[in-house]
């Protein structure tokens, strides 16, 4: 009859890299989204072949017509790019807008996740479900419009390069909303004329010169032409230039969100 | 809390310093005729205000939406499709994207005011007070027509200043304008009655109402697709509100007017009394 010993609770010990904590944070941002995947997978996946088939009609339908197959090739990478930006922009922002409203940012501001792990959960989070509803959107499309890459390496570079860009974007967005109503007006005024006015639909050479030059401003721009170079193997603009331009988005954006995180803005005021 | 002094609540008046006993009696309770307008009225400026209050959200933002696909829509194809209809891409393009988002708005304010009351549990001020399921379906309905006609407004003033508004017959456009936006303020209570969740009208807005509206022949001439899509659009309710509104402005019609009125007319008569046939039976509002 010995007395069951009781060992004390003790901490867990972790090194640089808290990975179970990490992997926690992911895995949760992956499943809360996915629990509203009618809205949030489906929803985007049929508005966006919708606007493949609106373009197709209204092409066959020109006085002129003829150029259809060519306008869809150019239109469907586009739809593919926006479906990843703007799903991986609405992960990070509701994620964090959702847990400050419910106040259960708690959750993920005690445990012993740093900033630095923070940040890179949420922004995987934002490109894995970024990429699933890409991918889901392509793999559709191709029933009606051939989406075989030219350029797997291109494409995927460049699809992970815009969901980052656009997940961090989230995150800033997500910690500077209050309310629900900050969230759309991200979406209305920031996200979807940003994606819509970035040759996502026509090309280049469809705009004045003045629009032009800002449109080569525009990092969704690259996004969208580097994405569009991977499936039909033709670029409007200079793919390095793309790439540099993105890669030194994501290193700003992500230096702004990490500071933000490791200040507490807006989140342990 | 304070309450209002005064003889009906038994309370006595403040600063008095004496305590004075006072008769006490009961307010009565108010007389309603066979149509309660106090209670209407209050309901519509409810349903009124609810989108007012976030108008950058109920307004502005369905502008600017439309404004953003009349410009791609213009670049994108304004070059390979010159003439429709008599009339230049962009013009023929204008009416049928603001009848879009008239009737996504229409339907957006009654669907959602239902559904929040629902899953707050407001409802019961909605079954509490002495308003008749007639009543309600008219208030809700007329809140889901107001906000479309404003949406509606504010996008051909936006567009006019990009896109000559040409004028043919503004008794049809007045009338597809509020026959439209009333059906599909209709149908959005019809979508609140049902829905339980959030999610639920999420659903129905992105795999009803939204393929509906795109694939009404706002972007293209009905009349010139081929084969199996002429045929459906001809279907599609949507295509004769478009069609009808868009004639109101060009004078040039896709398909037969007085077909479209007619489709007009009796969904909206079949929706006012599935509505209030579905309030005065409770289903899905009552517990």
């Amino acid at each position: 009859m010995s007395p069951e010993v009781r060992l004390p609770v003790r901490p867990r010990r972790f090194g640089r890299i808290n990975r179970i904590g990490l992997w926690t944070l992911y895995r949760r941002e992956i499943r809360r989204d996915l629990a509203f995947q009618i809205d949030s997978l489906w929803g985007p996946v049929v508005s966006n072949l919708l606007f493949l088939a609106v373009f197709g009609l209204a092409a066959t339908n020109g006085s002129m017509g003829g150029d259809t197959a060519t306008l869809i090739d150019f239109v469907a990478p586009g739809l593919v790019t926006f479906a990843i930006v703007s799903r991986s922009f609405e992960l990070s922002a509701a994620s964090l807008l959702f847990d400050k409203l419910e106040g259960v940012i708690a959750d993920v501001l005690q445990p012993p996740i740093g900033p630095l792990e923070r940040l890179v959960a949420l922004a995987a989070a934002a490109v894995s479900i970024g990429l699933l509803g890409g991918s889901i959107l392509a793999v559709i499309t191709h029933f009606f419009v051939d989406m075989v890459p030219a350029a797997p390496i291109a494409l995927l570079v460049f699809a992970v390069l815009s969901a980052l860009m656009l997940g961090l974007a989230g995150m800033i967005g997500g910690l500077w909303a209050r309310r629900w109503e900050h969230f759309s007006m991200l979406t209305t005024y920031f996200v979807i004329p940003a994606s819509y006015l970035s040759g996502m639909f026509y090309p280049l050479d469809a705009l004045p010169g003045f629009a032009r030059a800002l449109t080569l401003l525009n990092p969704i721009f690259y996004a969208i032409d580097g994405v569009r170079y991977g499936f039909t193997g033709s670029a409007q603009a200079s793919l390095a230039t793309g790439l540099l331009y993105l890669l030194a988005m994501n290193v700003v954006l992500g230096t702004v969100v990490y500071t933000l995180f490791r200040r507490g803005w807006r989140l342990k005021q | 809390m304070r309450r209002p002094a005064g003889p009906a609540y038994g309370g006595a008046p403040f600063g008095n310093g004496s305590i004075e006993l006072m008769q006490v009696t009961a307010p009565r309770h108010r007389r309603v005729g066979p149509i309660n307008w106090i209670g209407l009225w209050t309901l519509y400026h409810k349903e009124v205000w609810r989108f007012v209050k976030v108008s950058t959200q109920t307004v502005v933002a369905p502008v600017v939406t439309s404004l953003l696909f009349l410009a791609i829509f213009s670049l994108a194809l304004g070059r390979s499709v010159q003439q429709i209809g008599g009339v230049s891409f962009a013009e023929f393009l204008a009416p049928g994207l603001v009848m879009m988002s008239m009737v996504q708005n229409s339907f957006a304010n009654t669907s959602s005011s239902l559904v929040i009351a629902k899953v707050q549990g407001s409802i019961v001020d909605l079954l509490m007070p002495p308003l008749s399921p007639g009543e309600i379906v008219l208030a809700f309905a007329f809140g889901g027509l107001t906000r479309g006609l404003a949406v509606g407004l504010a996008a051909v003033s936006g567009m006019s200043l990009f896109v000559p508004i040409l004028l043919h017959d503004v008794g049809m456009i007045l009338f597809h304008a509020v026959a439209a936006s009333l059906l599909l303020a209709q149908l959005g209570i019809l979508g609140g009655i049902w829905a339980e969740k959030f999610d639920h009208i999420a659903a129905v807005t992105n795999f009803v109402v939204t393929p509906f509206a795109f694939l009404s022949g706002a972007f293209y001439s009905v009349e010139r697709l081929p084969d199996p899509w002429h045929a459906i659009a001809h279907a599609n309710p949507f295509f004769y509100m478009i069609d009808g509104f868009r004639y109101g402005f060009i004078g040039h019609a896709d398909g037969s007017l007085p077909a479209g009125v007619a489709v007009l007319l009796v969904a909206n008569g079949l929706l006012l009394w599935l509505n209030w046939h579905l309030f005065s039976i409770g289903y899905k509002t009552r517990p």
